[in-house]
């Protein structure tokens, strides 16, 4: 009971802050994304309504889009690898995949 | 056919029947936020997370043959059936799976007609905890596990049901408060556009992984039962028909959609716009997937309730209509003891009539009472045409207003 305990505390910290980073940062970057891509169109989609177009604005939506089509991308290889027995490593930082620990 | 054969074909067509009703019982927590905001028409939501689903549960080469370890000691390590429980080609151990389904899917078709959503894999466990009990005494019983990982009913089953859905629900309001400030102002059209490809995005995620954790479930259970009886050995893989029913009874249940769970997810808990649906699927991919990393598994209903909850506490202004949400966390109070209940009184019925009776009657009785809940569920219909309509009430509520009246 407690060694189950402490080792759920453990999880839960880490679980909240991957789902803070990953699961509530992405969708914050998407926000920037679509805020920029409409200061990027400019016209009707902005708060004024006459602000002029921003090229700009369009390339840094484009980042943020790539940003969280990159976050989609490491979820789906999460998902792949535990199918197949593996699990992604963030040991070296970037994510490398391995077999999974006995 | 003897009665080996007899229970292990019985054993086989419930396990499906499971495995189908998981199907329909989760379809809302990937799809219910893009149905209620009109990203997906609601035929191409289900169609869309069916075949998702369908290639999860093809994507998992790794094998869970030692699902049930979790909860009882009905195995070893290996996955293989523990000796005491193979004589006469497993009638026993059979006998105790069997029972434990039937618990399992009733409580699933329970809580389906009254629109709550609750974990198939708590409703599973907790039938086959309560057939165990019946069977072999609280001792077959993992409460605790060895104490070296996260394991046993405590582990498995209640630590992760508490915390799960505030872990989703904290990730979830973040990221629709983050989201509103960030687009304050940004012209309606803009905002709903964007929102509803994230939306989508996030939600195939989620049946992604659904598929490829509770397709897993079924197979490791009938393989179980094919190794007690004789039919397989090989601990190491699941039989490949096995795998191809599993795949497509849950992918045919979740295109079947469990719309009256749909409803309540998507438009009983909080009036979902597309940014909260976006922040809400996000949040539910991202710890159902962290947490299964870690290896401290969550329940995909528990995640994705907690985060459209979440979802509408983070926007400001929204009404979150608390009395719903609390019957849900009742529900998934009562799931285990409930489904244990049925699974334990099906085990005293089927060991006490035994022989070829013992088994059918078991699964006789539980189609007699799909059947009874199926016809209650056809007074007052949710359907693909009426699954976003204003929220009245959950189902079986309205149906009680409605007698009073007349």
């Amino acid at each position: 009971m407690i060694d189950n305990l402490h080792f759920a505390v453990e999880a839960v910290w880490k679980v909240l802050l991957v789902g803070l980073v990953l699961g509530a940062g992405l969708p914050a970057v998407f926000a920037v994304g679509v805020r920029s891509l409409a200061w990027g169109t400019g016209g009707a989609a902005e708060v004024a309504v006459d602000s002029p177009p921003h090229p700009v604005g369009r390339a840094l939506a484009g980042v943020c889009f790539l940003v969280v089509l990159a976050g989609i991308g490491l979820g789906l290889t999460i998902v792949i690898a535990a199918g197949q027995g593996k699990i992604v490593s963030f040991d070296h930082v970037y994510p490398t995949i391995v077999d999974k620990p006995k | 056919m003897t009665e080996a054969t007899l229970i292990l074909v019985l054993v086989i067509g419930t396990a499906l029947a499971f495995d189908f009703t998981n199907g329909f019982h989760d379809t809302g927590n990937a799809m219910a936020t893009s149905i209620a905001t009109g990203a997906l028409r609601p035929k191409v939501a289900v169609a869309l997370s069916a075949v998702l689903n369908l290639v999860g549960a093809f994507l998992s080469v790794e094998v869970a043959l030692t699902v049930t370890n979790a909860v009882v000691k009905v195995q070893d390590k290996s996955g293989a059936p523990i000796p005491e429980l193979t004589d006469n080609h497993g009638y026993a151990l059979l006998l105790i799976i069997l029972a434990g389904l039937v618990g399992g899917v009733l409580w699933n078709l329970l809580t389906w007609l009254v629109g709550l959503p609750s974990s198939s894999s708590h409703a599973l466990f907790g039938g086959i905890i309560g057939a165990t009990i019946a069977g072999l005494g609280t001792s077959g019983v993992n409460w605790n596990g060895d104490g070296s990982k996260l394991d046993g009913v405590v582990g498995k089953v209640v630590l992760p049901a508490l915390v799960s859905p505030v872990i989703a629900g904290v990730v979830a309001a973040v990221g629709t408060w983050f989201v509103f400030r960030i687009t304050a102002g940004v012209a309606q059209r803009f905002t709903e556009n964007g929102f509803r490809w994230g939306q989508i995005g996030s939600a195939s995620l989620v049946s992604l992984a659904h598929g490829t954790n509770d397709a897993q479930k079924t197979m490791g259970v009938i393989t179980l039962a094919l190794i007690a009886s004789g039919h397989w050995s090989d601990t190491g893989a699941v039989p490949f028909w096995v795998k191809l029913v599993c795949a497509l009874a849950i992918a045919v249940g979740t295109y079947l959609g469990g719309w009256r769970i749909i409803r309540t997810l998507g438009k009983g808990l909080v009036e979902i716009s597309s940014p909260q649906g976006m922040a809400a699927e996000s949040s539910s991919a991202a710890v159902i997937l962290a947490s299964s990393h870690l290896g401290f598994a969550l329940s995909t209903t528990h995640v994705a309730t907690g985060s459209i909850l979440g979802s509408g506490v983070g926007r400001p202004g929204a009404r979150v209509r608390w009395g719903i949400a609390g019957r849900m966390v009742l529900a998934w109070l009562i799931t285990l003891p409930a489904a244990g209940v049925v699974g334990a009184l099906m085990w005293t019925v089927g060991d006490a009539l035994g022989g070829y009776a013992g088994p059918l009657v078991v699964v006789l009785a539980l189609v007699a009472l799909a059947a009874y809940l199926f016809v209650r569920s056809r007074r007052q219909p949710v359907h693909p045409g009426n699954v976003n309509d204003e929220w009245t009430g959950t189902p079986s509520v309205s149906v009680r207003k409605q007698e009073v009246a007349a």
